[in-house]
């Protein structure tokens, strides 16, 4: 009788034990494939979603070209099928990775794109798209977080060889970690000549020229008619093969203070035009003269330059007329090109800095959305688009916000 | 000691289970949870190298062409270019044989950056079209399903035009021919107005449908006017006016239920005739053309909409003033002058800038309208704006075809197409105006025309990793 007791007692013990282990390993794989099928889920939903973006251009259609808040989100160049992003909405889409800028002459805070000195994307928080905002009209609010990157697939750089006498740049032009070996490129050099007495507007000559990389991907081009130091703007579009990618370079002569341009109204064209030391209380408060151009790409890849309204000025710091407007001619503001604006101090003190018209114009990336660092599982997804024809790579990132 | 021995057996046959759930139960490799989508990147891959048409250049270059090694040499550094570093690829064209061969595709060539693009490859395929090939477009032809089908374009050569500055009618009616006759079943020249007058009677010229055509007046502001019995009983006397001749036009297209087509400026304005008017202008020297005036498309709306010609002097003071009467014979309805000048462009509607696209014309998009006829007008003869080329302007309709409806009436009785715009005619815009009332399909010709198509399949896997 004792012995049945201890016999059923064991038993009993050794088959719960049994049966304990049992669950959890099933249920371990059970877990497992419950995960792997989030995850799945995941991705399929995050390709869904970047062709959603991707392949519809938005309520209105040209949200990107005015000041409406759109009601649909997409980023579809409505002129075009397939994956092809306009370059306006891109630009009304406030960056997530550059510092905001407050310029307290209008109070406004702007989304900042800008690469670098020289180069800027400055458009105002009340004209820019925010995350929430686009979450919403996904209809992934509160359920997945996403970032939306949109990255040129050609770089091109340039290397400054010899400064003056003659002028030597080096053009680089790679893809993904591969040069683009016989492209075709097409470059406009626009300098600022020394000279044309003090306060007088910044006078400018510009330069176009096409050329062939070499098997690496590179080639050095001399200028000889420069033989001083001066200022310059160096812009280089690269194509080969249905693959086409910009890059720009800049010398200035004089930076304590420079023009700060910032997007005003997008529907009008206008830009308003800001004396640096408004925006970062610099030391140095000269004033500056300007002289601003438009520069748009032909349809045979060469540069052409167009004139804007009000395209000269005089900028005072905090007094006076603290900003001016330059306004891109309506026949011309639905192409995508690039802002140049020259400036100067003195004859010899002058500079330039640049602004896309149309991300694509400078091939500035865009990246958009929320932050994927720490969170448990980012499905990724990309897509091979054209912005204006210069190819870039739209990467999104999505996470589940629902633990 | 007999239920521990049971226990165990429970337990191996649980672990036995286990064991064979856990082999068939194979979980996928985390490549695949989470998979990057490589039937997209393919796709786009191939849309983004043929954004300049680049990939169908390059496809369509044999292994036995001088320009190959550098055609697949640059196709091969595009691909490394623009895909990730850990992507590799297998680039292969094909040629589409077509339906008469016993093969759908033949291989041509190829290029990839890796022996084997392991298991877990996926592939999009693209057609791509030769830059030889031009595709066939047939056009429905109106009246092949229904009534009508006939064309009219009045080339009289006895008759002169007025606001069709820098075209002569004839190269206005050879242009229209050219463009509108693919889309109609017959497409008549009427050569003079000895021929106008027979159609007037309802009578074919070359055994087309006189009923339910659509007649183009290339004369501009002017109509011809056959010497005969039109001219005779569309004279009106007392007044010295041939505005009853626009009133039995009128009467006509309801009869015939046509559309009648004014190509610019202000409709009938003129009645033209060089055998009838040797020695009257239209009081700019154009001899061979008698001033109507206003009256002309005041009588064919009255004639249309089935009023009695009944004319009477309009009640406007300054049109009383004998001058005017004297100089310009003025003689005019009820309602005179019935267009206005708009100060600011007019632009096509939405509905003609969509079939721009469909048909392939590409009229500039704003336009000068010295002549937009006043809506409130033509709402009082029942004729509806059926198609809007131009958008209205308040009250004033720049271009749109109307159609004439009785009250209470199911069927059209008639339809009037005016292009109230300034000279010179821009001739496509008429063309849009009736392919945009009429709208009749086009039937393209299929994409895979045999050697003329090839076929571009990219594959891509991933390398490394598992």
């Amino acid at each position: 009788m004792a012995g049945s007791t201890i016999d059923h007692l064991i038993s009993v013990t050794v088959f719960l034990g049994a049966m304990l282990i049992f669950i959890s390993l099933f249920n371990q794989t059970l877990q497992t494939a419950i995960l792997y099928q989030r995850h799945s889920a995941l991705a399929t939903k995050c390709s869904d979603l970047l062709d959603n973006m991707l392949l519809n251009p938005g309520i209105p259609e040209d949200w990107g070209k005015s000041d409406v808040t759109p009601v649909g989100f997409g980023l579809q160049d409505p002129e075009f099928t397939q994956y092809r992003l306009s370059p306006f909405s891109l630009m009304r889409l406030r960056s997530s990775v550059g510092e905001p800028v407050y310029y307290p002459r209008t109070g406004l805070t702007y989304s900042n794109i800008t690469m670098g000195l020289g180069n800027f994307l400055l458009v105002p928080y009340s004209e820019a798209i925010n995350y929430s905002a686009v979450a919403k009209l996904l209809g992934i609010n509160g359920t997945y977080g996403f970032q939306l990157s949109i990255t040129p697939i050609v770089t091109v750089s340039i290397e400054e060889i010899q400064r003056k006498n003659p002028l030597i740049l080096s053009v680089k032009v790679t893809g993904v970690n591969f040069p683009l070996a016989n492209a075709h490129i097409s470059y406009c050099l626009l300098t600022i000549p020394i000279g044309g007495g003090s306060g007088s507007y910044p006078f400018y000559t510009i330069d176009y020229g096409t050329n062939f990389t070499d098997a690496q991907g590179s080639v050095p081009l001399s200028f000889p008619y420069v033989k001083q130091e001066v200022s310059y703007v160096f812009i280089v579009y690269a194509y080969l093969g249905g693959l086409m990618g910009m890059g720009y370079y800049e010398h200035v002569t004089y930076i304590g203070s420079y023009i700060i341009p910032f997007i005003d109204d997008f529907a009008e064209g206008r830009m308003l035009i800001a004396h640096s030391y408004d925006v970062h209380n610099d030391t140095d408060t000269a004033e500056i003269t300007y002289n601003a151009t438009f520069v748009v790409l032909a349809e045979d890849f060469t540069l052409r330059s167009m004139s804007v309204e009000n395209s000269t000025g005089k900028l005072t710091y905090g007094i006076g007329w603290p900003y001016a407007y330059v306004t891109i001619p309506k026949n011309v503001r639905s192409n995508p090109g690039i802002l140049v604006i020259t400036y100067r101090k003195s004859a010899q003190e002058t500079g330039v800095v640049l602004m896309p018209w149309g991300i694509s114009s400078l091939a500035f990336p865009v990246v958009f959305g929320g932050d994927p660092t720490g969170q448990e599982w980012v499905a990724t997804d990309i897509r091979q688009v054209t912005v204006n024809g210069v190819a870039y790579q739209a990467k999104l990132a999505l996470w589940s916000l629902g633990g | 000691m007999m239920r521990t021995i049971e226990v165990m057996l429970v337990i191996i046959i649980i672990l036995g289970a286990f064991m064979i759930a856990s082999f068939f139960a194979v979980l996928p490799s985390p490549r695949e949870v989470s998979p990057l989508n490589l039937r997209r990147l393919a796709l786009t891959t191939l849309q983004l190298l043929d954004s300049n048409y680049s990939l169908s250049a390059a496809a369509f270059v044999d292994e036995d062409d001088s320009s190959f090694a550098e055609v697949t040499s640059q196709l091969q550094i595009a691909l490394s270019a623009c895909l990730p570093p850990n992507i590799i690829y297998n680039l292969t064209v094909y040629q589409v044989l077509g339906e008469n061969s016993s093969e759908l595709y033949s291989y041509k060539w190829s290029i990839s950056n890796a022996e084997s693009l392991g298991v877990g490859s996926d592939a999009a395929s693209y057609l791509v079209a030769s830059s030889n090939v031009t595709f066939r477009v047939t056009p429905e032809k109106i009246g092949e399903r229904g009534f009508g089908g006939t064309l009219y374009i009045l080339n009289c050569s006895d008759a002169y035009g007025w606001w069709v500055t820098g075209y002569t009618t004839h190269s206005l009616a050879q242009d229209l021919y050219n463009l509108l006759s693919p889309y109609f079943k017959t497409t008549v020249m009427v050569q003079n107005t000895t021929d106008l007058g027979k159609i007037l009677n309802g009578t074919s010229l070359q055994g087309e449908t006189v009923q339910n055509a659509v007649i183009i007046n290339t004369c501009g502001e002017a109509v011809p006017i056959p010497s005969g019995y039109y001219a005779t009983q569309g004279y009106y006397a007392p007044r010295d006016s041939y505005s009853l001749y626009c009133y039995i036009l009128g009467q006509k297209t309801r009869q015939f239920n046509w559309t009648w087509v004014s190509i610019v400026g202000y409709p009938l304005y003129y009645v033209s005739n060089i055998d009838l008017f040797p020695n009257n202008n239209n009081t700019y020297g154009i001899y061979g053309m008698k001033n109507v005036g206003p009256a002309g498309l005041n009588a064919f709306l009255r004639g249309l909409d089935q009023i009695d010609y009944n004319a009477t002097w309009w009640n406007g003071i300054q049109w009383k003033q004998a001058w005017w009467q004297d100089q310009y014979n003025n003689w005019i309805y009820v309602h005179g002058w019935i267009t206005q000048s708009l100060s600011n462009p007019v632009y096509l509607s939405p509905e003609a800038l969509y079939y721009c696209n469909y048909y392939g014309i590409y009229p500039s998009p704003y336009q000068t309208s010295t002549r937009a006829l006043n809506s409130s007008v033509l709402n009082l003869y029942h004729l509806n704006p059926a198609t809007y080329v131009f958008n209205p302007v308040g009250v004033w309709v720049p271009g749109a075809v109307y159609k004439h409806v009785f009250p209470g009436a199911a069927n059209i009785t008639g339809s009037l197409f005016a292009l109230g715009l300034t000279r010179t005619p821009d001739i496509r815009l008429t063309v849009l105006g009736l392919l945009c009332a009429f709208k009749p399909r086009l039937y393209r010709s299929e994409y895979t025309a045999a050697n003329v198509t090839r076929l571009v399949i990219l594959q891509l896997g991933q390398a490394g990793g598992i």
